[in-house]
């Protein structure tokens, strides 16, 4: 008895063949890709009985046709060595269809075991089987199964323990498509037997001899049957002769008869189908009118539940890293190999830190999308905005990605799986990163208020996001009537009925999402934070253009408290216990207290002391800074942005904002910080005033906009370009995406600037 | 015109009345207002995507329903084998069919 045993589950798409996968392997399941194509693959093992089973869940397709991809897949893995059974579910609603696919499994070879998936529906329309009857046309064994309920694979897992035991003995399906026919491809099967060729085995000529027998161009290209061509062309003139259908479509046909004469002989309808809840919902979802908004309604309703839901969970993701960072620097003290705890704590903390912050969004979009696409609804959305986005070279499937963008784009990217055409898959994916992402957002929420007129700030804001929409559909039409060029793909897509989807299949769906962005999270950029780490530290610079260190000293002597200020502040009680300690110690009010403390609720005198030690402490502040500042233009970071800044010029940035622009490649939060530090006011954020100053101390409106226009169109960061690495599977594409958007971005924002500073637009300094 | 059931949601009454009339004089795919049936009689020789169609159900003597069309234009959507299917418009001229009359 043997132990182990490959299981195929094969089936049309929306059979509930993944909720029978989920039903068998519960979360043991492994998620990857086939290798050169972007189907992805998925297996996954049980044990039954003892048996260890490894179960692959194949791509949902209609044929073997090899005419996509996923046929493609589905034909190279069935015909791999150690398949020892072909699980094939039926959408047993509609026998007639699913078993479609059926016959051509059937041709395989292979043992097979029929699950008629979602028998309760099937009872509900009105269907009745006559198993034995139907066993006997398929040649195979036939469960009835419910993939969505809990006990509704019970039957499913009998059956196959049995078919497992009795492996040997199984017997193969044999279909019989009425004499002529067979006749015509018994004839064939004995010549590509003839030929003794052992590319295949044995097994399969009688797969090839139907494939020639319809013309497939897969087939027909195969050199090992070139020989039987004139036996092929023989029978095709036959068959012709007698029934007068095409060859490419013959078999086809021959296969709905087959079909219909078997459901017509063993399935019954007791009662007339009503018209489904589900026709009554399309009659809204689809409707000319309404489809629109509602669909616009629902999108925005997945805005709302990912943002409403992720934010507050954002804050708790957000404190445990600043406490991690805290801790970290806490126990590991600064004197011990003081390089690497910064690089720990301010790198890799922050900078994974920074991003795994994101979780949560990716989390509950990815929920929101699987209640959408398990339920039926997006085939809908594709169907209502098809017309829209065909205008712009795209399809219907292209929109929700597009929108995602506005989010974040590296969940926007992985949803392009839905489109099928490859090409439109492809456009879709290399104009997403023009749609404004939500790390962008601080970028703009620092420079508009400082060069704008408050009521022109939402303008601006609406013409950027505006700017990079047009830019995205203008783009993929230009790519669609250039490199992607050539006659649109057949487009045919299944309007799956409604149906409710389970719990279980939405927490795997995203899980499995969850779990390539804590990948990310773990690999690119941990990475990343470490080379920018290392950028914005090295080389150190250790001499200076004034002492700093002597001079912050010198303040700090200056100021010190002498014994009669400290007796003073002690007796007027404006500090804890514990901070006046503390201050007894150094002889001066530590920063964080002076912040805090109120100097109106004291006497005078005490006054006079809180203003003077604040006074020395952002002067002290103040040098330490720009002694920063300086380390940071000693660094490869700023050695880098001095050399860009001649090109740079030309898109009206100086050094500062190119170093800051270079970072921003990487993460465009990125951009804040960085120039933040630049301009010596330390922990910068969007809100800081101080930095917004300086904004406009040193540049017009119109430098702002460029910056602004720069961050837009420039990517978006490198998480974005490896995600679209591996969704496109081509590091030459997302190198070339990553240049090309670089080149538009600096080539756009220096026409803008040029024209500017020509035109005299916003050229003027605000102060 | 009452009775008249179409779940474009006009309710029968559109704009203006609009026909396709096919150089070679056969009713295809794309004529079939929503709402009516018909049966294939024959897919152009010439047509994309054939094997596409048969394998979905769409071959000679298969019957369909018109169920709707898009909005701005492009997919209908055709119930074949009882199941919705959204095809190309430009396509579906290329699938003769023959109307029912009922």
């Amino acid at each position: 008895m043997r132990e182990s045993f490959r299981i195929a589950l094969a089936g049309n798409p929306n059979c509930g063949k993944t909720s029978i996968f989920n039903a068998l392997t519960g979360a043991r399941q492994h998620v990857g890709n086939y290798p050169g194509v972007t189907v992805e693959s998925k297996s996954g093992s049980f044990v039954l009985n003892g048996m260890k089973i490894e179960l692959i869940d194949l791509p949902g397709v209609y044929s073997l046709s090899s005419s996509s991809p996923e046929e493609e897949v589905v034909f190279q893995e069935l015909t791999k060595p150690g398949i020892d059974l072909i699980l094939n579910v039926i959408d047993s609603t509609i026998p007639q269809r699913s078993l479609y696919l059926t016959t051509q499994l059937a041709e395989l070879h292979i043992p097979m075991l029929l699950a008629f998936n979602m028998s309760d529906d099937a009872r509900k329309k009105g269907l009745k089987f006559n198993i034995p009857k139907l066993e006997k046309y398929f040649g195979s064994p036939i469960v009835q199964t419910i993939g969505c309920r809990e006990n509704g694979v019970r039957p499913l897992l009998h059956r196959l323990a049995k078919s497992l035991h009795e492996l040997e003995d199984h017997g193969v399906p044999m279909l019989s498509y009425g004499n002529d026919v067979d006749d015509a491809i018994r004839a064939v099967t004995e010549k590509i037997d003839a030929l003794d060729q052992n590319k295949y085995s044995r097994h399969y000529s009688r797969f090839f001899a139907i494939k020639l027998l319809e013309h497939d161009a897969a087939a027909m290209r195969i050199p090992e049957l070139k020989p039987v061509a004139s036996e092929v062309e023989a029978q095709i003139r036959h068959l012709w002769d007698v029934h007068a259908i095409e060859a490419d479509t013959f078999m086809a046909d021959r296969r709905y008869a087959m079909l219909a004469g078997a459901c017509r002989d063993a399935i019954s309808m007791s009662h007339e189908r009503r018209r489904e809840i589900s026709d009554k919902i399309d009659l809204v979802m689809t409707n000319r009118f309404f489809s629109l908004p509602l669909f616009f309604l629902i999108i925005y309703f997945t805005f709302w539940f990912t943002f409403t839901l992720a934010d507050p969970l954002m804050g708790y993701i957000e404190d445990f890293f600043s406490w991690l960072n805290e801790m970290v620097k806490s126990v590991w003290s600064p004197e011990t190999l003081p390089l690497l705890r910064t690089m720990l704590t301010d790198g890799v903390i922050s900078g994974v830190g920074g991003v795994l912050v994101f979780l949560p969004n990716i989390l509950f979009l990815f929920f929101a999308i699987a209640i959408l696409e398990d339920s039926g609804y997006m085939a809908r959305a594709a169907f209502v905005m098809d017309g829209i986005m065909r205008k712009f070279g795209l399809q219907g499937r292209s929109f929700v990605p597009l929108v995602l963008g506005f989010g974040c784009n590296v969940p926007a990217i992985m949803a392009t799986r839905t489109i099928e055409s490859e090409r439109d898959r492809t456009v879709t994916i290399l104009v997403l990163p023009f749609m404004s992402c939500g790390a962008r957002l601080p970028i703009y929420a620092l420079i508009i208020p400082a060069f704008f007129a408050p009521k022109y700030q939402a303008f601006v804001m609406w013409l950027i996001y505006v700017i990079g929409v047009l830019v995205a559909l203008a783009a993929a039409r230009l790519l669609k009537s250039t490199l992607f060029k050539g006659e649109g793909e057949v487009y045919l897509m299944e309007l799956p009925p409604y149906r409710m989807p389970t719990f279980k299949s939405l927490m795997l769906h995203m899980w499995d999402r969850g779990k390539m962005y804590l990948q990310k999270a773990g690999t690119i950029i941990l990475a990343a934070s470490i080379l920018f780490f290392l950028c914005n530290t090295f080389p150190r610079k250790t001499a200076f253009s004034q002492d700093y260190d002597s001079e912050i000293e010198k303040i700090r002597q200056e100021k010190a408290l002498d014994d009669a200020g400290i007796e003073l502040l002690r007796q007027s009680g404006a500090l804890d216990p514990e901070i006046m300690a503390k201050t007894e110690e150094d002889r001066f009010i530590p920063s964080e207290a002076l912040e805090e403390c109120r100097e109106e609720d004291f006497p005078e005198p005490v006054r006079v002391l809180i203003r003077s030690s604040r006074a020395a402490g952002e002067e002290m502040d103040q040098l330490e800074k720009k002694k920063q500042a300086e380390l940071l233009e000693y660094t490869i970071s700023g050695r880098v942005g001095r050399a860009l800044e001649p090109l740079f010029r030309f898109i009206g940035f100086d050094w500062k904002l190119a170093t800051a622009s270079i970072g921003a490649l990487a993460a465009k939060e990125v951009f804040v910080s960085q120039l933040g530090i630049l301009y010596a006011e330390g922990d910068a954020d969007e809100t800081s005033v101080p930095l917004r100053e300086h904004l406009m101390k040193n540049y017009t409106p119109l430098q702002g906009f460029c910056v602004m226009l720069f961050a837009l169109l420039s990517i978006p960061c490198l998480a974005t370009l490896a995600v679209i690495r591996r969704e496109l599977n081509s590091w030459k594409m997302a190198a070339l995406e990553a240049v090309a958007l670089f080149l538009f971005a600096f080539l756009s924002t220096a026409i803008v600037y040029q024209l500017g500073t020509l035109f005299r637009i916003g050229t003027r300094f605000l102060s | 015109m009452a009775g008249v059931k179409c779940s474009c949601g006009c309710s029968g009454k559109g704009k203006n009345p609009e026909y396709t009339v096919n150089a070679s004089g056969v009713t295809t795919l794309a004529d079939l207002p929503v709402g009516a049936k018909a049966t294939i009689s024959k897919i152009m020789p010439k047509a994309r995507g054939r094997k596409k169609f048969a394998d979905v159900g769409l071959v000679a003597g298969a019957e369909l329903e018109m169920e709707a069309h898009a909005p701005f234009g492009g997919l209908l959507r055709v119930k074949v084998l009882d199941t919705s299917m959204a095809i190309h418009s430009e396509d579906a001229a290329n699938i003769v069919i023959e109307k029912e009359e009922d």
